[in-house]
């Protein structure tokens, strides 16, 4: 080219080691062992087995941190994921107690999920004003509501014929296959959301839609589709969540998009679009998974859990802006 | 008492990575209009925010009415009788229009906002400006020209000794700025002193008594207009013979790449019809709001037009989005670097990279190494002066992310590359630079639609010139017939204007 | 052209097209059954929705800045169960001054979230999330461990929300208290201004000289104040105090505030539009197990539907008016 001055520009990326041990996955590595630590001061029948025992109840909402991480990265919410769950739930309950083959019941839960995934999909597409919140919002009223009206004036359904069920939340050794799937879908998504094209424009999408927009991502597309895999995760989440409690009624689900949230938010994942990655969420699900058994071993109140969460949650988001802000000041006056 | 009721000396701003003002001076006499000139990105906007205390100047001093005043924030300004009209209108949307002029001195009484009295003498000011819309009515529904009168107002409101003016014909039309011409006058009459940044001779001619250029962040000097041809004046501006600026090379065109015919949206742009050969450089000009860019807009399918047909080497394509344009040849390089063209947050090798990851990527996972290579060689090809490819966009300067710019669209098989402004706020060294790459492109077989609204970049650069004027091709011109005077006529032609979507 | 303008008003006015969706709709719930219409039967429905009509009013304050507050809820239960303890175990016995404690409660709360959100920067969804957790907790943590204080032990205090004054029940008076103080406040007090121009550009709003930080820390103390109020009259309607009242109530509010016109992204909403949209909220809650066929479960389904139309419509009216301006530009 003319003018060209021949100035080389370096391609070759500094070693990771130092930067991923003063990252925020490090530091969650960090606290993921000390509440571990914790746990098994606090609890004397903290140990692997028991851990393995207990987790499944609340390995559920693993799923859908999963999912949530991708919603949040394109810099969106999704509070109708909890009803979504409910919905599936129920759903799949009825069609259960028809004495449908339990593949059915599977199908059930994944594709009322996935509907209802494909409509909060649909609706932002199509009416792209509209904040995700708002529209989620009314879609979690109606889905659960949906629910309500299905469940009928007993507002619950229980499982008549649990072997399906009772399969699904079995265990393979000592370990329960909630977890395998847990972890197996866990590096699926991290890997798409870390290192494929696909991951690349949910980011591209979540830092400046604009340029993503200009650059020929099909930001709609995506959008879709990631809120259609949400519903869909949103199914499988209620099948295990009916396989722990053989039943479903109006309150299934309730909070549990507040829970995903709490976990991506944590793992480092802004809710602002664009940063963090799901090896941070993954293990933040987990310090919370761990928290919640040694606790609950020892009969302490869900609340105080909820307490511990919502103070981690603040922290985590507030302390590394508060931190920034002093450090702009120091330097403005030594300047 | 001083001569000058302003007076700013040996002003510096640094922002990060730029000096944005290098030891400017100003003075500004009592009841004068004091024009500001200067090409895009000479710094006139920050002079403006130094002046109105929203930037504060690491260097320099600023006397008003000979005493030496020092502004901690625009409060500071204001209260000292400095009042500016920006650009772009600083309004609030949802509040109504005496709101949006007594925001912040509204009229009080007993702790109560007093509408009935603030939307009576917003009414008055209204008035005195001969405006065609009530103090009632929400900002939001005012057009852009009814917008900056409601910004005026609230200039004249506020009492202010010293208005600024920021190209504030720019959204105008002529009995607009007609308008406008008179307004200013009135408020000189009556002891007000303005400055006025425009990039119009013609508003020059017909308001300023004196002129002051800068160029490259410095102070070049203040002229009487009276005593400065047009000539000197834009040699003033740009600071040598235009000609050298230009490297156009000879390129034997090729065959016709792009073709538009009678292609309309509604409210943006009607019956535009161009075309654009292999190698041949086609300016696209004309005045701010012309509907240039949303032209070249609904072309890539970032919007659908409305009607119209768009053929790409003979045959019509139908592009529904820019992924569409760019699969068969054809790429946008917006204006807006930093909200359209970059990630700014991102490294350079990402952004190069991000309309054709998925050609490097073996079943959908990246291929980071191959993309740190191209990402290299490209930002080589347009001499880009950057450390490495992972440095974020925003640490380089504005003709640097250009260049990033442009190597995005080098990153793949191009036919047609549409640069939108693609010197806007860019220093005159890297202009060049852009200049020669834009050569090379059309050496190498490209064909590239310039749009500009800066005279001696399509004159210097274009083999053919499209004038637009007010959504519609007002005129067509070879390199052999355009001249700056034929080019504004065109632009600026008026009156003629039927409505497009009746 | 006087009249056109009239007329243009009242179809362009969200308000004016609100209050006629109201009227239709007290018009259809009447002539199914009679007995709606009915000043008990309104004083009820008032009644029973005080709490979701005045946190509405702190809710459009919040959404005027482009904020929301989902922790809302659970400073009402903070507040209210705070109060019910201290009564129940005598540690105060006023009335008032149960409401005062109770509102003071709400504006710590508040006062906290608002610096959390104007001043670290966190984004309100996130930081108010963190707080619906932390203070429901703590509500919990108030009643020992999930005690309740029943009416019994509410002695004197849960008279009020049964005592008229002025032939009014005092509930009521609260609501029209709060809505009387808001009209004024939001349209001529300066402070009211400024939290429409920080929502409106907060930008321009920090040009202007407006503390931009402060107006954002302002509302959300405003909103906890109206929740601690909130959970005093919770805890006074129903004559009992819980940990886990109003789970879940703040999307009401939410829905309230959307179907009454208050825009998500700051700088629209009006006092009127949020009165109109609990309105219309409550009388759906109340005529529906009047109608026939639907019954109560209906309820929340219909709710979204109706806050999915509501923002759907607004979109499709909007684009069609930004059609129409650009059909009318000239070329």
């Amino acid at each position: 080219m003319a003018g060209k001055s021949g100035r080389s520009i370096n391609n070759v990326p500094e070693s990771s080691v130092k930067r991923m041990i003063f990252s925020w996955e490090g530091i969650l590595v960090l606290i993921f062992i000390a509440v571990n630590i914790f746990c098994a001061l606090f609890s004397e029948f903290y140990n692997l087995s028991s851990l393995l025992r207990q987790m499944p109840v609340y390995l559920a909402e693993v799923f859908l941190m999963l999912t949530m991480a991708y919603i949040l990265v394109l810099g969106e919410i999704d509070i109708s994921v909890g009803s979504i769950v409910c919905l599936s739930a129920t759903m799949s309950c009825i069609v259960c107690n028809t004495n449908a083959p339990f593949i059915v019941v599977v199908l059930t839960a994944l594709i009322v999920g996935t509907i209802c995934g494909a409509v909060n999909g649909f609706i932002l597409t199509r009416f792209q004003e509209l904040p995700p919140m708002i529209v989620t919002l009314a879609t979690q009223i109606i889905f659960r509501g949906i629910a309500e009206v299905v469940l009928g004036s007993g507002g619950s359904i229980s499982v008549t014929n649990t072997d399906g069920f009772r399969l699904i939340g079995g265990k393979a050794g000592q370990v329960p296959y909630i977890l395998f799937l847990v972890l197996i879908l866990a590096v699926i998504f991290a890997v798409i959301l870390g290192k494929s094209t696909f991951g690349r424009r949910v980011y591209a999408i979540g830092t400046n839609r604009l340029t993503a927009y200009y650059s020929g991502i099909h930001v709609q597309k995506i959008r879709m589709v990631i809120y259609t895999v949400m519903g869909t995760i949103s199914g499988l989440c209620a099948l295990f969540l009916v396989s722990s409690s053989y039943g479903a009624n109006t309150t299934t689900g309730n909070g549990f998009e507040m829970d995903a949230i709490a976990m991506a938010v944590f793992g480092g994942i802004s809710s602002t679009g664009g940063k963090g990655n799901l090896a941070g969420g993954v293990i933040s699900a987990f310090i919370i998974v761990c928290l919640r058994v040694g606790l609950g071993q020892k009969n302490v109140n869900a609340q105080v859990i909820l307490l511990i969460i919502g103070i981690l949650l603040v922290a985590a988001v507030a302390l590394p802006n508060i931190v920034r802000q002093v450090k702009r000041a120091v330097q403005v006056k030594n300047k | 008492m001083s001569e000058y009721v302003l007076e700013l000396k040996g002003i510096t701003k640094i922002f990060p990575g730029v000096k944005a003002l290098n030891n400017v001076q100003f003075q500004l006499k009592p009841g004068e209009v004091h024009a500001l000139m200067g090409e895009n990105g000479a710094g006139k906007s920050t002079f403006i925010k130094v002046i109105t205390g929203v930037h504060k100047a690491e260097e320099g001093e600023m006397f008003l009415n000979g005493k030496k005043v020092d502004f901690k924030g625009p409060k500071d300004a204001q209260a000292a009788g400095i009042a500016a009209v920006y650009q772009h209108p600083t309004s609030y949307p949802h509040l109504t229009v005496a709101e949006n002029i007594f925001m912040g001195h509204e009229i009080i009484k007993n702790r109560m906002i007093q509408w009935k009295a603030m939307n009576a003498e917003a009414n008055k000011l209204l008035q005195q400006l001969d405006a065609d819309f009530d103090a009632t009515d929400e900002m939001g529904t005012l057009s852009v020209a009814q917008q900056q009168m409601v910004e005026i107002a609230k200039a004249m409101s506020t009492n202010a000794r010293i208005i600024i003016l920021d190209e504030p014909t720019a959204a105008l039309t002529k009995s607009e700025s007609e308008k406008l011409y008179t307004l200013v006058d009135k408020l000189k009459e009556e002891g007000v002193s303005i400055i006025f940044i425009s990039h119009r001779f013609e508003d020059m001619y017909r308001l300023a008594s004196r002129v002051t250029v800068f160029r490259d962040s410095q102070y070049i000097g203040t002229y009487d207009v009276d005593g400065i041809t047009n000539a000197d004046l834009i040699k003033a501006m740009v600071g040598r013979e235009i000609n050298d600026l230009f490297p156009k090379p000879e390129v034997k065109l090729g065959q016709e790449m792009l073709k538009v015919e009678h292609l309309s949206r509604t409210g943006f742009f009607k019956d535009v019809s161009f075309s654009v050969r292999a190698g041949e450089i086609v300016g696209l000009t004309g005045l701010v709001g012309a509907g240039r860019t949303e032209t070249v807009e609904a072309v890539c399918g970032i919007t659908q037009p409305d009607s119209g047909k768009v053929y790409l080497e003979g045959k019509e394509v139908h592009i529904k989005r820019p992924s569409d344009a760019m699969e068969k040849g054809i790429i946008l390089l917006p204006e807006d670097r930093q909200k359209e063209g970059l990630i700014m947050s991102w490294g350079l090798g990402r952004n190069v990279t991000l309309p054709t990851i998925s050609k490097y990527a073996k079943n959908g996972i990246n291929n980071d190494e191959a993309e740190r290579d191209i990402s290299k060689k490209l930002l080589e090809e347009v001499d880009t002066k950057a450390v490495d490819i992972f440095q974020p966009a925003s640490s380089l300067s504005g003709g640097n992310q250009q260049k990033v710019v442009v190597a995005k669209a080098l990153s793949q098989e191009m036919k047609v590359v549409i640069m939108d402004e693609p010197t806007k706020g860019v220093d005159v060294g890297a202009k060049a630079e852009i200049y020669a790459i834009m050569g090379d492109l059309a050496k190498k077989g490209y064909a590239i639609i310039l749009i500009s609204s800066e005279m001696p970049e399509i004159l210097g650069m274009a083999d053919r010139i499209v004038v637009m004027c007010n959504g519609r091709k007002t005129g067509e011109l070879n390199r052999e017939e355009a001249s700056q005077e034929r080019i504004l006529e065109l632009a600026m032609e008026k009156g003629t204007g039927k409505g497009a979507g009746k | 052209m006087k009249q056109k303008s009239l007329m243009k008003r009242i179809t362009g006015s969200r308000e004016a097209l609100l209050a006629i969706v109201l009227i239709v709709l007290f018009v259809i719930v009447t002539a199914i059954s009679p007995s709606f219409l009915t000043p008990k039967s309104l004083m009820d429905m008032l009644k029973n929705n005080a709490v979701m009509m005045v946190m509405a009013l702190g809710m459009l304050c919040v959404m005027l800045v482009g904020g929301i507050d989902i922790s809302i809820m659970s400073t009402l239960a903070l507040s209210g169960m705070s109060i019910g303890m201290m009564l129940k175990y005598d540690v105060i016995a006023n009335p008032v001054l149960a409401f005062v404690i109770a509102v003071a409660i709400g504006i710590v709360c508040g006062f906290v979230v608002g610096l959390v959100i104007s001043r670290a920067d966190v984004p309100p969804i996130i930081a108010t999330m963190g707080f619906m957790y932390i203070y429901r907790a703590m509500g919990y943590l108030v009643s020992n461990g999930g005690e309740w204080a029943s009416a019994a032990a509410l002695g004197e205090f849960k008279n009020f929300a049964t005592t008229n004054f002025l032939g009014l029940n005092c509930v009521i008076w609260v609501i029209i208290v709060c809505y009387a103080f808001f009209f004024w406040f939001m349209k001529w007090t300066r402070t009211g201004r400024k939290i429409y121009a920080v929502g409106s550009n907060a930008e321009a709003a920090e040009v202007s000289g407006i503390n931009v930080k402060n107006v954002k820390l302002l509302v959300y103390v405003i909103m906890g104040l109206l929740s601690g109020l909130g959970g005093a009259l919770q805890v006074s309607v129903y004559a009992s105090a819980m940990p886990d009242m109003q789970y879940g109530g703040e999307m009401d509010v939410i829905a309230a505030c959307v179907i009454g016109g208050v825009s998500m992204n700051g700088g629209r909403g009006t006092v009127l539009g949020a009165l109109l949209g609990s309105l219309i909220l409550a009388t759906i809650a109340r005529a529906l197990p009047l109608v026939p066929f639907f019954n109560q479960l209906w309820l929340n389904m219909i709710k979204g539907l109706i806050i999915l139309a509501v923002v759907i419509i607004n979109v499709v009216l909007q684009r069609a008016a930004d059609r129409n301006a650009l059909k009318g530009r000239e070329m």
